[in-house]
Formats: structure tokens, sequence, C-alpha cells
């Protein structure tokens, strides 16, 4: 076994993972290779927490605490679920307000029809007449020398 | 004899139900089916907690607080990560704030020893590679000590040698949780490698010296 061979396997070692064989061959590489030795025993300083295999503390009451507390939560929970509901609402509120002011444009539309603006103005003009007609030809209204019409 | 094959064909497919459709059942409100996902991915949330963290109570509660918000942001989870990961990334986040938020001076942690530290330094500087592997195994404060040594690390380093080392995640899995470069990983872990050799030599050749008295 050679160094980079027994650095490859310190944590298969420390781990127990390594054949019997494999094993003999780590430990004697170790015992001839002071380098290997020293890197070893300064992986074995942090290899508890980084290498062993953690046995997780399992508390049964820990699941019971995250149960209660996500129960705790519901109500956000059922906020979120009442959502896609809320957003069908507002679609079909949005949908329906699109329908009245077409319905509304379509009755504007058939109630006032907008015509040609030449035929409003030929419209306008036979209105004026029988306005001159019914008084009689323009004539000045008061004259100096007729003096102002109150005396007589 | 019909009857008792469907039983246990029902049972067998309730036992097996994907996160999926546990993730379904949640959102639509039944706090059981979250339940049942988080006793399912419980172990490996506990298990990376304590690799941060030596205090129990601490662990737990982080645990406690991944599934929480496991639970608020469901909604935003997507199928095309497994559930596993997505909750491996809240996790690494929550415990990422968590160092970041209680970061001491390295000084103040490796200095006082106490007995059974020493014992155990000693152990390792002079017992055989098997003697030292079978002492770990049942010595509590190998564990405390090894947490105080990586307590010395920067709250990156830290992150970066725990899920490369211990969770043997890939450089890019790291980057992508923590919203690093790959490159940032890559140096991060090649300092902390350092950095952690030369803190376990100091220790070591301290404890020689002290021997040696």
């Amino acid at each position: 076994m050679n160094c980079f061979e027994a650095r490859r396997d310190f944590r298969a070692f420390w781990r127990r993972e390594l054949s019997a064989e494999r094993r003999e061959a780590f430990v004697a590489h170790l015992r001839e290779c002071s380098g290997c030795d020293g890197a070893f025993r300064n992986f074995a300083l942090t290899a508890p927490v980084l290498h062993s295999e953690v046995e997780p503390a399992g508390h049964r009451e820990d699941l019971a605490r995250v149960r209660e507390a996500v129960a705790a939560r519901r109500p956000a929970m059922a906020y979120r679920t009442s959502a896609p509901r809320r957003q069908w609402l507002s679609m079909s509120a949005a949908a329906a307000m699109v329908l009245i002011a077409g319905i509304m444009a379509a009755y504007l539309s058939i109630s006032e029809p907008v015509g040609n603006l030449n035929d409003v103005l030929s419209q306008s003009e036979p209105q004026v007449e029988p306005v001159v007609e019914l008084f009689g030809p323009v004539t000045p209204v008061a004259r100096v020398d007729q003096g102002n019409g109150f005396a007589e | 004899m019909l009857g008792l094959a469907r039983t246990v064909e029902r049972r067998w497919s309730a036992a097996v139900k994907p996160d999926q459709e546990l993730i379904d059942e949640a959102l639509s409100g039944q706090v059981g089916a979250f339940a049942e996902l988080a006793s399912r991915h419980r172990g490996s949330v506990e298990r990376l907690c304590q690799r941060f963290f030596s205090d129990h109570e601490l662990a737990r509660d982080l645990v406690q607080e991944s599934f929480l918000k496991a639970f608020a942001g469901l909604k935003t989870y997507r199928a095309e990560m497994p559930f596993g990961a997505w909750l491996r990334a809240i996790v690494i986040n929550l415990c990422y704030d968590e160092l970041r938020r209680r970061r001491r001076k390295p000084e103040e942690l490796v200095g006082d020893f106490t007995e059974p530290e020493l014992d155990w330094m000693q152990l390792v500087n002079t017992a055989t590679p098997e003697e030292i592997v079978s002492a770990a195994e049942e010595k509590r404060h190998a564990h405390d000590l090894a947490h105080r040594l990586l307590d010395t690390l920067r709250p990156d380093d830290r992150m970066v040698l725990v899920l490369k080392d211990s969770e043997d995640m890939a450089v890019s899995e790291i980057a992508a949780a923590l919203g690093w470069s790959e490159a940032k990983v890559k140096i991060r872990a090649f300092r902390a490698r350092q950095l952690l050799r030369k803190q376990a030599e100091r220790i070591l050749s301290a404890e020689r010296r002290w021997a040696a008295r």
C-alpha cells in the first residue's frame, strides 16, 4: 500500500468498512510511514463528527412537536389552499365586467348612431330659416334720428 | 383469502406512498400527510444538524424549524427535484445562518481543555490506529473535542467541509445549495482542510509537550 492509497482509506478504516486484508495493509503502512501516521492522528480528531455514522437521537416527541406546530399553522394552509378558488372568483368577475362593458357599448351604438358630419351640417341649415321667416326681414333696432322708440 | 390479499396490497401501497403524493395531500390540508413526510426524512435532517452542532437541544430545534419552513414553503416545491434534496437545502441554509449567528473568535475555543478531552488527545497521540477507532466510538468527549475543533473554522469553511466530507455532496450540489460559485466551494474546502490540519497539529503537539513535563 502506498501513501495515496492509505490516505484514501482513512475514512473506510474509521468506519470499519475495510476488508481484513486491506485493514492489515493499512495498519502496516501507518507503522512504517510517519507522515501517514501523523495525518491519520490529525484525521482522528475531527472524524468523530465528520466521518462517523451519526445515529439520530430519534426522539419520539420531536415528531409530535413538528405535528403540533404544523397543525397550529393550519389557517395559513387553509389560506393557501383557498387561493386557487379566489383566483377563479376574480377571473370570473373580470370576465363579467368585460361582458357588461361589451353589452353597454353595443347598446349605445344602436340607440345613438353617429352619422356623417356633412349630413349633420346640412340638417342644421333649414332649422335657421323658419326663425327668419317668423320675425320678418331684419331691420336695425334703434337709430339715432328715430329716437329711442319710447317717446312715441 | 382474496380480501386479505387486497387488504395487504392496500396497506403496502399506503406504506410506500411516494413523497409527491404526500406533498399533494399536505397541500390539500392533511396534516397527517406532512407528518408522514417528516418522519420519513427526519433521520437525515437530524444527522445533518448534528454534524454542525454538538448541542442536542439546538439540533432538535433546528430540525423542527426545518420542517416548519418546509411546510410553509411546500407550495413552492417543484417536483423536478427530489423532496429530500429540497429539504436538505432548507436545512443547510438554516444551519448556515445559525453558524454565522453563533460565530466566535477561534482563540476563545481552542485553549482550555477538560480532563477527559486531554485524555482523549493523549490516546490519539499514543495509541494504535485500531485502538483510536474503538475508543472514539465510546467517548463522548471525542465528539465534543471534534466539534470544538470545527468551531475554529469560519462558517463558510465549516459548511463546505461538512457537506463535502460528511454528506458526500458534489461541488456543484454545494454551490447550488449555498448560491456560490463552484470555484468558491473548492477554495473554501481546500482552506478548511488546511486550517483544520494546522489546528489538529497544534493541539496534538501541545498535548505532547504537556505530557513530557
